[in-house]
Order: C-alpha cells, then structure tokens, then sequence
C-alpha cells in the first residue's frame, strides 16, 4: 500500500469516470460564461446608470427640447437609455405636432406608446443574460450532485468485488465524485448573487425610466 | 445572445472571467495540501513480563507431578494399619487363646506368636499348629495378598479418582491463576488510563462488570456495580475501561469464557 497517494487536483479530475468528467466539463464551461456575463452586466448596468444620470442632469437643467433632441440625433452613437426613450417620445410629437387637426390627446397618446416601446426595449438590453444567471445559479448544484452521485455509485459498485471493504477503496472515488461538486457549487454561487444584484439594479433604473416617462408626458402636455 | 451594445465589453470581461478561474485554481492548489501523506501505521505493542500463551498448557504437567507423590504419601499408612493389626491382636491371644483360636481372621498374621503358644501348651499346640497352617496358609497369605490386591486397587483406584480430581483442580488451579494473572493485567491496563485526579485523595473503591469479546474489545458498556461515591470517580474509571480497548486476554477458548462476564474491583488510589 502506498505510503503517500497522489491526490492532486488534477489526479482527481484525470481518475474520475467519463460523466463525471463530461459533469466537470460543462459546469467549467457554465462557470466561465457565467463569470465572462457577469463583468458583461457589471459594466452595461453601470454605464446604463451613468448615462441616466448624465440625461437626467442635462434634461432638468432647462434648456430647448428641440435642441437636446438634436444632439441625441446626430450623436453616432445610437441613443441608450433614458435618451432613447425621450428620442423616441420627442419624435413622435414632433411628427404629430407637424399634422395639422390633431386632437392633443391623440398626440400625447402617440407619444406616450413610442415611448413605451422605447422603454421596452431597453428593459429587454438590461434584462439580458439575467435569466441565465438565473438557471446556472439554480441547476449548476444539480449538475454537479448529479456528477458526484454518480461517481459515488461507481466507488462503491467497485467494493461489491472486494471481500473486506475499507475505506481506502472508496476514498479516492468520493474524492474525485465530490470534485464535481465543488466545480458546480463554485458555479453557482457568484450567479446567485449576481442575479439578485443585477435584478434589483434593472428594477431601480426601470423605475428610473418610468418616472421620466410620465414627467416627460406631463411636459410635452404642457407644452401642446 | 450577445446584445450590440456588449460589443466593447466582450473581451474585456472574457478576460476578467478566466482570470478569476485561475485566481481560483491558483487557490485551490497552493492552499491545500493535496499530496496526502498517511502516517504510518502505529502499532500498538503492549511488552509482557510473561508469555501468558505458554503458560496456560505449561502449568499443567509440573502440578501433576506434585499431587501424585501425595496419594503415595496416604498409601503409606494404608498399608501399615495391617501392620499395626497384627500388634494389637498380640495381647487378646496371650490370655485367651481360644479365643485367638475362634477369631481366625484376627491371628491371620500371627506368624511371631507361634512359638510362644507352643511353648505354653502342647496340647493346643498341634491344634494351634494346624490351625497356624490354616491360619498361615489362608488368613495370613490370602488376606494379606487379597487385601494387598484390595488396597492396591483401591489405592489405585483412589489413585485414579484423586488423580482425576487433582487434575481437574489443578487445571481449575492453572486457569485460576491464569484468570488472576490476566485479571491483574486488565486491572494493570485500565489503572494506567484512570485519571487519578478525578478521584480524590481518600481511598475510593469501585466494582465494574465488563463483558469481554474473545478480540479483547469490551461487548457493551461497563456496567457499575459498585460506586466509589464520586460520580467523576466512577466516570473517569468508566473511560479509562473504554479506552483500554483491547484488553489483554488468553489465547484458550475455555478461559475466554469466564471472561465474558468479568467483575473487577478497582481502588484507583492504590498503587
């Protein structure tokens, strides 16, 4: 018997079965995407945040509405955010505002649905990879339980052959199982938190985001 | 899946992500210690003044000799009460010889006193003389080798019965001994585990009966018999009993027996 055993990471990975394997394989590759979405929402979330606050400064500062509509226009960038949204909803107007014979109702009612749709699609750009987030955070554990049962499974298939049972037979097979399930909880966990972070980051700004809907109606009504 | 606007943010955070798999990694192999060593096996070698194995059949032949010289020694006398027999029957003939003449069995083995009689009387004397042959012939000699036969099978047969009785006493003596022997070491074993701080300084006394597996290892709990009045006492012995496992035992199967129910009495405070 040997004195020392080499039980090594790599030992552990290499000596596990082919599922368990197959397990690791593809709770590394989850965890690898979760993490690579996670910096992904870290910085869209935050320069989403930014640039609302950036808006919102401009916007309350006073000043033409024609004249920031204009600069959101002909900026080559394509209007993110709270810009988009007030682009959509000014343009709309502006349209309406052109045909003579319009009921002002009408024309905040038309407004009001670009702008909807505007707010739509930008919750739809926040609220990417979330759902991912989501599953990776919930199932991954499963994954990797289901990796170490079946390693276990197999640990203790090979001690039915044995007379005498001991509890170096089975040790470096629950070792190896028990890898992949480290693998899958070490997935899981940042997602978990990620997601919750990431959620309440999207519902502040769509709150954000409706808030300005409805001031930015009252306005344009205002002005009509 | 990638959304447009992500576009400045791709690599940057694939590089950020396997980053943080590598710190993870890095981790994972230089804060554990994955090369296991086993400690080598330490072997539990308890070191005996005797071997008790050797013993349990040794015993036996040196204490047989000894008890067969004694039936020898009570054969002795056996013998001599003949002897003595035909001394005393020397006064009843000299005064009453009829009498001598009547108790046959009685002058058997007056061999010595003929002629005195012959001497006193010859009338008696031939009949003295055929009663002397008869006397010498059958009392003397069938009495004598009859009852010599008797005593010898008796003797014998004492012999065997005592034999067998010295036998079984003596191996109840070796096994008595024996069990003393590996009583004391099992009192020995525990003793060094007691914790003898626990039990005060007065001279506390305490009874355990424990059930012992031919393996050594105890097949239930102590059970306390007697307490010694201190319950820390009596917990501090109890452990040291657990953690005497093994115990010390002998290698016959017959003398296991009696150690499947063991009282032990303890005074920790003696040394």
């Amino acid at each position: 018997m040997n004195a020392s055993s080499d039980m090594s990471f790599f030992t552990l990975i290499a000596g596990a079965s082919l599922p368990v394997q197959l397990v690791m394989l593809i709770l590394i590759i989850t965890s690898l995407f979760s993490w690579w979405y996670i910096f992904i929402k870290v910085a869209t979330i935050k320069r989403a945040e930014r640039d609302a606050e950036d808006f919102e400064n401009t916007f309350w500062t006073g000043g033409d509405l024609n004249k920031l509509y204009e600069g959101i226009a002909s900026n080559r960038r394509k209007p993110q955010g709270m810009a988009s949204i007030f682009g959509a909803g000014f343009k709309e107007y502006a349209r309406h505002k052109q045909q003579v014979r319009m009921e002002v109702s009408d024309v905040m009612e038309g407004a009001r649905r670009a702008m909807r749709a505007a707010y739509n699609r930008e919750m739809d750009e926040l609220d990417a990879h979330l759902p991912f987030l989501a599953s990776v955070g919930s199932v991954s554990p499963y994954v990797g339980l289901f990796g170490t049962v079946w390693g276990i499974m197999n640990a203790f298939r090979g001690l039915s052959n044995v007379a005498q049972a001991t509890l170096s037979q089975v040790a470096p097979g629950i070792a190896e199982a028990l890898v992949a399930t480290a693998i899958g909880l070490f997935a899981a966990i940042p997602a978990v938190i990620a997601y919750n972070r990431f959620a309440s980051s999207v519902d502040r700004l769509s709150v954000r985001y409706e808030s300005f809907m409805e001031e930015f109606t009252n306005i344009l009504q205002r002005k009509s | 899946m990638l959304r447009q606007r992500e576009n400045s943010e791709l690599f940057k955070a694939g590089v950020l992500s396997i980053s943080v798999h590598a710190v993870l990694l890095g981790a994972l192999l230089f804060s554990f210690n994955w090369k296991t060593t086993h400690p080598v096996s330490i072997a539990e070698v308890e070191l005996w003044d005797s071997l008790p194995s050797e013993h349990v059949q040794e015993p036996l032949p040196p204490i047989e000799p000894i008890i067969q010289p004694e039936p020898i020694v009570k054969e002795m006398p056996k013998p001599e009460p003949p002897i003595e027999q035909v001394v005393e029957p020397e006064p009843e003939p000299k005064p009453q010889v009829d009498i001598v003449i009547k108790k046959k069995p009685v002058e058997k083995p007056v061999k010595k006193e003929t002629p005195k009689d012959i001497k006193k009387s010859d009338a008696l004397a031939e009949l003295q003389k055929e009663l002397m042959q008869d006397a010498l012939q059958k009392p003397q000699k069938q009495p004598s080798d009859e009852a010599l036969k008797k005593l010898q099978q008796e003797s014998l047969n004492e012999d065997k019965a005592e034999a067998d009785q010295k036998n079984l006493t003596a191996k109840a003596a070796a096994n008595a001994s024996e069990m003393g022997e590996f009583t004391n070491k099992i009192k020995a074993k525990i003793r060094g585990n007691v914790n003898k701080s626990l039990c005060g300084d007065g001279k506390p006394e305490l009874k355990f009966e424990i059930g012992l597996l031919p393996t050594g290892e105890l097949s239930g709990t102590p059970k306390l018999i007697k307490s010694s009045g201190n319950a820390a006492c009596d917990d501090a012995v109890e452990r040291a009993i657990m953690a005497s496992e093994p115990l010390p035992l002998p290698t016959d199967a017959a003398l296991l027996l009696q150690f499947r129910n063991l009282k032990l009495t303890f005074r920790p405070n003696d040394s």
